[in-house]
């Protein structure tokens, strides 16, 4: 082995530490910054220029205007899909947290088996190894008046009479949503749950705390962070969503997202434009109000 | 721990009908892939068991009403596609991530530009690309303009992945390397690399399966050639037949199998680490 009693010269002749660190910063993230000021940023403003351009027939021309911004908050139709956007955003939300919660609970406190609890996780995120559009799609032949739910219910004797409301309404738009996106509240909330110290719930219960009690004072407030992230999550990837609303609901649920299609659709760019612009300050504003409750870099 | 017995049976038996609410349609998806054709539909009650829609997808069967779902060119392309995208990401995320090892000014900023790609609606991401090509007079296309935003997408995740790994990293031993006279670029191939090759395993999965999936980037961006999200949403709008549920069957098998593959290559580097550590310690 090498060794600075050994080999005096060599440990001197190796120059300082110093000149051995890591190349600068600059030259490391110079490639990575790039690509996204060119790919990310550039087209995020470009989108917020072209909103306020002229847009005739097939053609957008670069007069400013503000025409396209104007049409957008006049029409019913389009302010109907900021609406159902809010909506379906909040219900998703809400659906997700309400299953996704003592699901997390489950595996992150009761679950105390280190491999059983890593098993039960996986199995809640093996899912997204399936496509996004098949897991839509998969919800047809569940929901639908001649679907698996449907049957389920007549055999049991349930209901004489199928279900209509189960497939192509808004409730299957939620349904989907959420089976898509809860995983990313289970996830987080599991992760802070199963960081919390047994002593912490034991002293509660020796000093006469019931089991609401510990649930609302302790582990309620412990989780939030994982919370707050699940939640953002959750809203980033609802409120960007068009894909599952228009196939499970045959179209009758129009969100931002859908407006964006179709005008792209119809080579309507400016208008497309302002609607996706409506839809960045919609984005940015939740987020924004969700990160006040975590602060999303120490969690990392 | 928790001692609540009425509490936790209440929430196994939670988890369980949580697990038949994920897994349920996809399921059901399954069995009705086996549906008989080509008269068989989409729903219950199977007819016949047979494999006539996974012949029908690989144009093993004589034409019918039920036209043949074109995977082949678009698979290739949606490969080759997630290939390129998760060398460039997993490239720019560990170069990236060793940037941020040590503090530097402005670091705020560019932690939120990376992670910027991932938060954006992808929609917003795909327009705006759509927008710049088409007033910069370029061609979409999926190796192109699709390709550029698939890696504003992964980079972010593949960077994140890095920076986990890099904080748990021990620095000391890349500096003992250094200090011996080892060349900044031997050490990384010979110390560093092989101590974050789980993490950089990760990005790779992580870039090549959200690549590979990616739908709401693709659609304004891909052009005239369509990659495999595509084509499932084209086979939307029409009437529904199993050769779509064929398709997701097989596709979901693919993507298990490249799951074992990351799972096993995983396991046999925490091996070689703990075998590492057993000579270690042995000395």
């Amino acid at each position: 082995m090498l060794s600075p009693t050994t080999n005096p010269p060599a440990a001197l002749a190796a120059p300082p530490i110093r000149a051995w660190r890591l190349p600068a910063a600059t030259w490391l993230l110079a490639p990575g910054m790039l690509w996204m000021a060119l790919f990310l940023v550039l087209p995020m403003l470009m989108m917020v220029y072209v909103s306020f351009w002229t847009q005739t027939t097939f053609t957008v021309e670069p007069q400013l205007t503000l025409e396209s911004w104007v049409t957008f908050f006049t029409t019913p139709a389009y302010l109907d899909a900021l609406l159902t956007t809010v909506w379906l955003w909040l219900a998703v939300l809400l659906a997700s947290l309400v299953i996704g919660y003592p699901v997390a609970l489950y595996i992150g406190l009761f679950v105390r088996n280190k491999v059983i609890q890593t098993g039960l996780l996986v199995l809640c995120v093996i899912p997204f190894w399936t496509s996004f559009l098949i897991r839509i799609l998969a919800w047809r032949p569940m929901l639908g008046s001649e679907g698996a739910v449907n049957l389920l219910l007549m055999k049991a004797g349930l209901i004489q009479e199928p279900l209509q409301v189960l497939l192509y309404s808004p409730l299957s738009v939620v349904i989907g949503m959420t089976q898509i996106y809860v995983v990313f509240v289970v996830g987080p909330v599991a992760f802070m749950l199963s960081r919390i110290e047994p002593s912490l719930i034991e002293a509660a219960r020796d000093l006469g705390a019931s089991t609401l009690t510990i649930l609302r004072r302790i582990i309620l407030p412990l989780s939030m962070p994982g919370v707050a992230v699940g939640a953002i999550f959750v809203t980033i990837m609802v409120l960007g969503e068009f894909a599952t609303a228009s196939a499970l609901s045959g179209r009758k649920v129009n969100m931002l997202g859908n407006i964006i299609v179709t005008q792209v659709g119809s080579l309507k760019w400016a208008f497309a434009s302002v609607v996706g612009v409506v839809l960045t300050a919609l984005t940015a504003l939740v987020v924004a109000a969700l990160l006040k409750f975590a602060k999303l870099r120490e969690e990392i | 721990m928790f001692n609540a017995p009425a509490l936790r049976l209440f929430l196994s038996l939670f988890t369980g009908v949580f697990l038949i609410f994920l897994y349920g349609p996809m399921a059901v998806l399954s069995i009705l892939s086996f549906q008989t054709g080509p008269e068989g539909g989409p729903q219950f009650p199977i007819i016949e068991w047979s494999l006539y829609w996974y012949r029908h997808l690989l144009g093993h069967v004589p034409p019918s009403r039920v036209a043949p779902l074109d995977i082949g060119p678009a698979l290739l392309r949606s490969l080759s596609l997630a290939f390129a995208t998760t060398l460039v990401s997993t490239t720019l995320g560990v170069m990236s991530a060793q940037a941020f090892r040590r503090r530097f000014r402005g670091s705020g900023l560019v932690f939120f530009l990376i992670v910027l790609g991932m938060i954006v609606p992808g929609v917003l991401v795909g327009l705006g690309m759509a927008l710049v090509s088409t007033f910069l007079d370029l061609d979409r296309a999926w190796w192109s303009t699709s390709f550029v935003v698939h890696v504003v997408y992964t980079y972010p995740f593949a960077f994140l992945v890095m920076m986990a790994i890099f904080n748990r990293f021990d620095r000391t031993i890349e500096e003992a390397a250094w200090s011996m006279g080892v060349t900044p670029a031997t050490t990384f191939r010979r110390i560093t690399f092989p101590l974050i090759f789980p993490g950089v395993l990760s990005a790779l999965l992580f870039s090549f399966t959200l690549s590979y999936d990616e739908f709401s980037r693709t659609l304004f961006t891909a052009g005239g050639d369509q990659t495999l999200p595509l084509t499932i949403y084209g086979s939307f709008s029409v009437e529904i037949h199993p050769n779509v549920f064929a398709f997701g069957v097989l596709t979901t098998l693919a993507s298990f199998t490249l799951l074992a593959i990351y799972g096993l290559l995983m396991w046999l580097s925490v091996q070689r680490a703990k075998r590492f550590a057993a000579q270690e310690d042995s000395v």
